[in-house]
């Protein structure tokens, strides 16, 4: 198993993070700003820094073709960053939203994002040209508390998202003149702007932490604040769903979850650490942890030995057992994974980061 | 003349959008209403099972069951029929016990609810007709139930009972158990 390239960037958290298409830029959100970081040989090196949220930054996302730059924060703004000659370029966005914006994605066509709110509200964001202005139409109903998460379908016009109100859903976010009329599929037909083509709840009803569609779209995975995972397999429009298969987890909430082909889920949260998840309708499992576990070279591993332990007492005035590490690699909760490099089928790399100011790109 | 403290008002509750004004319980699956002579009924089931010696069955019974839809006094039937079972069962066949249970079908959200139980029956006061026990140990809770049925138990021990069953079920069942019975809003 090949080890993970860990960089540890600052000691902070890191909100979320995005790599440009290249892989050379990476766009970490820290406090108000976003700061983007070059890769130079093994190491990523501070390069710019987006200033103009006056609040935390929840969110950002690098679009993979055109290279803008989308940011939300927590004081109910977005911008659009576009690389010009004199730096980055932002643009505001009219979200009108009356509380903090929590989450932003790009569409997978580039052409609309949509940011998740505090105020049970999505905007599905597009630009009008005739205006020169990025602009919102509001997904509402039936949302009933904040929107913690969203995950692009790859139409570009199904969009799923996760809300505190413990239901994932999934929403046609159809936008006249931006959007090509999408094949129907498994959620549904005609697809109009705001049709609701699933709400799903697990049985302990906890608020959602994650959302994700599978690489085809065909299934939806979520991961809730009761340690679980649900993934729902719809039949069809205005049917019930095949097959909705909830794994209860001995471990901790899961925050974010990406899926590897279409009968795998990488997830990892409240652990600090990654695990794979494998099935398919008839079932989940958890397989294991990304972690190779018994590396060299980290400390706490060393077999101790008794002339160690005292030299440690003595030196320290303590066991030798120095129990502030933990043994993965990142040192507390992971927020963010995200796919690194992906593969016909699958993901071939992924990134991860967290409260512990580390990225980190794991080799599945 | 009405004089008013604005700044009192809640202005949340005048607004017809605001989340407020929105009862939660409207988003949540609906829970079948259990009567306390229906759970006063399974109880007596439950002890029949316990007396001729089936005390997984009986456990498994229980839990099965938990009243989500009952009242109050339903619920706390239910609770002194758990507590009943948990303490007639040996320290050393807790943990094999746990493990059955957990592998079989529905046996994680089976144990899940034993972890609801178990962190009820700790925050279960002592019952204010023993307040002398309370002036000793106040730390020490209890059940009601048990105080009356158990004639002379301690709250203490009650107590050291659930810690070992917690202790074993965290064992078994992880901190995901854990986690679930602060997420779950079917309460016991």
């Amino acid at each position: 198993m090949v080890s993970p390239e860990v960089h540890h960037l600052f000691h902070h958290p890191i909100a979320d993070h995005s790599f440009s298409a290249d892989r050379q830029t990476l766009a970490v959100a820290r406090d108000n700003q976003v700061e983007l970081y070059g890769r130079s040989g093994g190491k990523f090196i501070l390069q710019d820094e987006l200033k103009g949220h006056d609040k935390t930054v929840t969110s950002v996302d690098i679009a993979l073709t055109t290279g803008q730059i989308v940011t939300c924060s927590q004081d109910r703004n977005a911008y659009v960053w576009e690389p010009s000659p004199t730096g980055w370029k932002p643009t505001l966005v009219l979200l009108r939203i009356n509380r903090a914006a929590t989450f932003v994605r790009w569409s997978p066509s580039e052409k609309k994002f949509a940011v998740g709110s505090g105020a049970r509200i999505i905007a599905v964001c597009y630009f009008e040209e005739e205006n020169d202005w990025w602009v919102s139409k509001h997904l509402k109903k039936p949302i009933r508390s904040t929107i913690t998460t969203l995950s692009w379908h790859p139409n570009s016009v199904l969009l799923a998202a996760g809300s505190t109100d413990a239901h994932a859903r999934v929403f046609s976010s159809f936008i006249k003149g931006v959007d090509e009329r999408p094949e129907s599929s498994v959620w549904g037909e005609r697809l109009p702007f705001n049709t609701v083509c699933g709400e799903y709840l697990n049985n302990s009803s906890g608020w959602i932490h994650s959302v994700a569609f599978s690489p085809s779209g065909n299934a939806l995975a979520f991961a809730a604040h009761d340690s679980s995972v649900t993934v729902v397999y719809p039949s069809g429009p205005e049917q019930p769903p095949l097959a909705v298969v909830s794994l209860s987890t001995q471990l901790l909430p899961f925050l974010s979850l990406i899926w590897n082909g279409e009968s795998e889920i990488i997830a990892a949260g409240y652990d600090c650490e990654a695990y794979r998840l494998r099935g398919s309708e008839q079932g989940w499992q958890i397989v294991g942890s990304m972690e190779s576990k018994g590396r060299p070279g980290l400390g706490e591993m060393r077999e101790e030995s008794a002339l160690n332990m005292f030299r440690q007492m003595d030196l320290k005035g303590k066991g030798a057992r120095d129990d502030t590490v933990l043994k993965t690699v990142h040192q507390n909760t992971v927020t963010t994974v995200r796919v690194y490099e992906g593969v016909a089928g699958g993901v071939r790399k992924f990134s991860s980061s967290g409260v512990d100011g580390r990225v980190v790109i794991w080799t599945t | 003349m009405v004089t008013a403290n604005w700044r009192t008002i809640n202005i949340d509750l005048l607004d017809p959008e605001s989340s407020a004004n929105f009862p939660v319980s409207s988003l949540l699956p609906t829970l079948p209403q259990v009567s306390a002579s229906e759970v006063q009924t399974l109880s007596g089931q439950i002890r029949q099972l316990l007396r001729g010696g089936d005390t997984e069955g009986a456990l498994r019974g229980a839990l099965e069951n938990a009243p989500y839809g009952g009242d109050v006094g339903a619920k706390e039937i239910h609770l002194a029929t758990v507590s009943e079972i948990l303490q007639s069962i040996k320290a050393s066949d807790m943990s094999p016990l746990l493990s059955r249970i957990y592998n079989s079908e529905n046996g994680p959200e089976t144990l899940d609810v034993l972890m609801k139980y178990l962190y009820k029956g700790m925050a279960h006061s002592s019952p204010p007709s023993n307040p002398s026990s309370k002036m000793l140990t106040p730390q020490t809770t209890g059940f009601s139930q048990i105080h009356s049925r158990g004639g002379g138990e301690g709250g203490g021990q009650a107590m050291s009972v659930l810690l070992s069953w917690h202790e074993k079920l965290v064992e078994i069942a992880g901190a995901g158990s854990i986690v679930r019975v602060m997420t779950d809003r079917r309460t016991v």
